[in-house]
């Protein structure tokens, strides 16, 4: 049979049914990618008289410049060390040094750390932007193992022939339809130190051993508690496609190792595991990438705070963009945003994609 | 080829529906569109009463009010809505506005001039630091029903237990070491858990800098330098502003005020002795106490006596196509009773002379006496008005609630003013056009 050339009317057939999809494509992410592009190399400001103007790589630079310098004690005319009250050695202001030094005009201290007598001292241009990078990563690292693990083990026990399983996946799956929004607003409530349910539960737990942990006002525990939230909204979804995994598995196999003499858990490193690949690699990459874009229960819960341990990447665009106005800035968050998306994406195929070829 | 066709009209007749339902609707009377910030439950069913009365009261213009969610004292939902509006050219007629968001909005050109729409009685008769905040550049922009009030909430007989004294207005008001004083004989009397409710379940907002920047000035400081609108340095991150804020979060490291409260009772509860009160609490705290209940003064913070001021205000938009619909119902909701028929809700303090002289409440000797004493004697201020309020505001917000969880203070202070500094500089010290 010759290759299909389409028919007249199939072309047009063709076009029709592909119009509102390609529109919606067009107008919703082709335009706003572009626009966005050519918005970061400008100064461009949200509601503002003020001409838009071209600032070529201002705005990444001022993202991304790093600097480290080296902090020592302060001495006195002898060369001795200055001590506060506590005989603790005592340091300048890294405020002033960056006053001070035209070249190190526009930046502020990230963080510090300590080196033989001194610290040293990481400057940024903007350390808001470079913790909400940091926190992303880390939530992205926790959430992905964690999430699709807990996704994987709830997929295996819905999957026993055990009585009510359905009432079981459906609860399972049921936050997974909460918005999000509501979700974040009843976690507020059950984890209050005082009167919620989550002390109230841990303290009963350990016979009153653990007491009124600050979840939300604490840059300790509110990014814990960020994961907990993120991870119970949206486990349920991973759990249904792991489940539908599992489910093409044929039973034989099970049957075969079972003759075999294999327990619980050799059928499962043998037969489940190694068959789930495909839908696991699906898992992995679209957890990830779902992971960093991160938003709604921070703007929520805790707006990034304390101290910038929960902002995320996504909230820094919000928060830049609309509450500050900055939308050129805030659109160069965004292709920097992009980048790192992609690249880690293209890195996570590559590995995963390799390690299926060697079989 | 009689399928395609029919396939083209199933997909195009819905678009062409939709944009003809979206068209406008041609009814008698012109609507005009107004947002509301959706505030307490009580407050948007008055409002609502009030358009109603306004749409029967004539038949050339007629109302409809869409409820925007976020506003309040939280914070940005409603801006959002707004900002993207403004882009978007999408402003109703008329929308209320927090006090001093209005001034980015003016300078960005998204307010109409109601300097000669006002009639001069009008002028005459509003609150002095209702005109001092709708103004920006000697222009006026926004008129307020009301102006709020922001004072200490307390119990008669918990303080008489614990020994503090009861001022009686803003003359005798409680200087700073009385206050710390009376926080630390409420706290050690146990009559309540807490000895001061800061109402922290707002979250990181507009409250924190509405309630707490007061205390900054009263120290001395500053939230912007105020000669050259230019930078924040030296001022924000002064001593006196690390000294304000020092004090702030002993409050909360002492155990005196509660970091996290569940919900706006811990007044009412029995948990927090006293409560920093907005107007919009008075009332749940009266129908609680009754006569118990007692309004305080703001307390002398060291330099002098310093207390928030500003709320919601009516503004209409410049790309308005309604001036005169919009005018017409600015004109009904600002009679004295119109007025009145919101502030009795709400409980905040009525804009106008001629309103205010019509109620007991914030008389000499009234239950609400000490807010409008308040507002007379100087003791509110206003939140600054700049085109670069709302940098300031989340640049201190953000500090104070990171200071309030245990933050550094100067290094909270310090990153407040580079981000302040930074969004001045970067909008060429917003000039005028």
């Amino acid at each position: 049979m010759k290759k299909t050339s389409l028919k007249r009317h199939e072309r047009y057939w063709a076009l029709a049914m592909g119009l509102p999809g390609m529109t919606v494509l067009i107008v919703f992410v082709a335009v706003p990618l572009i626009l966005g592009l050519g918005w970061s190399f400008t100064n461009k400001r949200l509601i503002s008289p003020l001409p838009t103007r071209w600032i070529g790589g201002a705005n990444y630079a001022s993202l991304l410049s790093l600097r480290t310098i080296h902090l020592e004690p302060m001495r006195n005319a002898q060369g001795a060390v200055l001590v506060d009250e506590n005989g603790a050695p005592q340091y300048a202001a890294v405020r002033e040094i960056t006053k001070s030094d035209p070249s190190l005009q526009d930046f502020s201290e990230w963080f510090r750390v300590k080196r033989g007598r001194g610290y040293v001292v990481w400057l940024a241009k903007d350390p808001s932007f470079m913790n909400a990078l940091v926190n992303t990563i880390r939530f992205v690292l926790v959430i992905v193992p964690c999430q699709g693990g807990l996704a994987l083990l709830l997929a295996l026990l819905v999957n026993q022939r055990i009585r009510g399983k359905n009432a079981f996946r459906t609860i399972f799956f049921a936050p997974v339809v909460t918005s999000m929004a509501v979700v974040a607003v009843v976690w507020i409530f059950l984890l209050n130190p005082e009167q919620g349910i989550v002390n109230s539960f841990l303290s009963w737990m350990t016979g009153g051993g653990l007491q009124k942990i600050p979840w939300l006002p604490d840059r300790r525990y509110a990014p814990v508690a960020i994961y907990i939230v993120s991870i119970w909204q949206s486990a349920g979804f991973q759990m249904l496609i792991f489940l539908a995994g599992l489910q093409s598995i044929p039973e034989q196999l099970y049957e075969s190792v079972r003759i075999d003499g294999a327990g619980p858990w050799q059928s499962f490193a043998s037969i489940t595991f190694p068959l789930l690949r495909n839908t696991t690699i699906f898992v992995v990459i679209s957890t990830t990438i779902l992971a960093f874009r991160v938003f709604t229960q921070i703007d929520i819960m805790t707006k990034g705070g304390p101290q910038e341990s929960t902002s995320s990447l996504i909230y820094y665009v919000v928060q830049q963009g609309f509450r500050q106005q900055h939308i050129g800035y805030a659109s160069a968050v965004t292709v920097v945003f992009f980048l790192f998306v992609l690249l880690v994406s293209g890195i996570q195929k590559g590995l995963l994609k390799s390690s299926s070829e060697v079989e | 080829m009689r399928h395609s066709r029919v396939l083209f009209l199933t997909l195009i007749l819905p678009l062409v529906l939709s944009v003809v339902a979206c068209g406008p609707a041609k009814s008698a009377n012109t609507a005009v569109t107004l947002w509301f910030h959706g505030g307490t439950a009580e407050e948007t069913a008055a409002m609502k009463a009030q358009i109603a009365r306004f749409n029967a009261s004539q038949k050339k213009f007629k109302v409809a009010m869409t409820e925007i969610p976020g506003g309040a004292v939280a914070g940005s939902g409603y801006n959002d809505s707004v900002n993207a509006a403004a882009v978007a050219g999408k402003l109703p007629d008329i929308l209320d506005l927090d006090g001093p968001n209005l001034y980015n909005y003016a300078w960005a050109g998204f307010l109409k001039d109601l300097t000669n729409v006002a009639s001069a009685d009008l002028k005459a008769d509003l609150l002095p630091s209702l005109i001092e905040q709708g103004m920006y550049k000697g222009k006026l922009y926004a008129i307020g029903q009301y102006d709020s009030g922001l004072a200490l909430a307390g119990r008669k007989s918990m303080l008489q237990k614990a020994g503090v004294r009861i001022p009686t207005g803003v003359k005798d008001a409680w200087t700073m070491a009385e206050f710390k004083g009376a926080l630390a004989k409420l706290k050690a009397s146990h009559q309540a858990e807490y000895a001061i409710d800061l109402k922290m379940n707002y979250g990181a907002g507009e409250w924190l800098t509405y309630a707490f920047s007061p205390i900054v000035w009263g120290f001395g400081g500053d939230l912007i330098n105020r000669t050259t609108w230019a930078t924040a340095d030296g001022v924000l991150n002064g001593p006196e502003a690390v000294a304000a804020m020092k004090f702030f979060q002993s409050m909360f490291t002492q155990k005196l005020a509660n970091l996290t409260p569940a919900d706006d009772n811990d007044f009412v509860n029995g948990k927090a002795a006293l409560g920093f009160c907005g107007h919009w609490m008075t009332t749940p705290y009266y129908k609680a106490f009754g006569d118990d209940f007692v309004l305080l003064p703001m307390p002398n913070w060291g330099k002098k006596a310093v207390t928030g001021m500003g709320s919601w205000a009516w503004a209409i938009s410049s790309q308005t196509k309604n001036p005169d619909g919009a005018w017409a119902f600015f004109q009904f909701m600002l009679q004295p009773d119109e007025i009145l028929a919101i502030t009795n809700i709400n409980g905040a303090v009525p804009g106008r002379i001629s309103a205010l002289d019509k109620t007991d409440l914030y008389k000499e000797g009234g239950r609400l006496a000490v807010f409008a004493e308040q507002l007379k004697s100087g003791v509110a201020v206003a939140r600054p008005a700049t085109p670069a309020y709302p940098a300031v505001t989340s640049a201190f917000y953000t500090a104070a609630d990171s200071i309030a969880k245990g933050g550094d203070v100067k290094a909270e202070l310090d990153k407040a003013v580079d981000k302040i500094d930074k969004d001045i500089k970067s909008n060429n010290g917003y000039p005028e056009k």
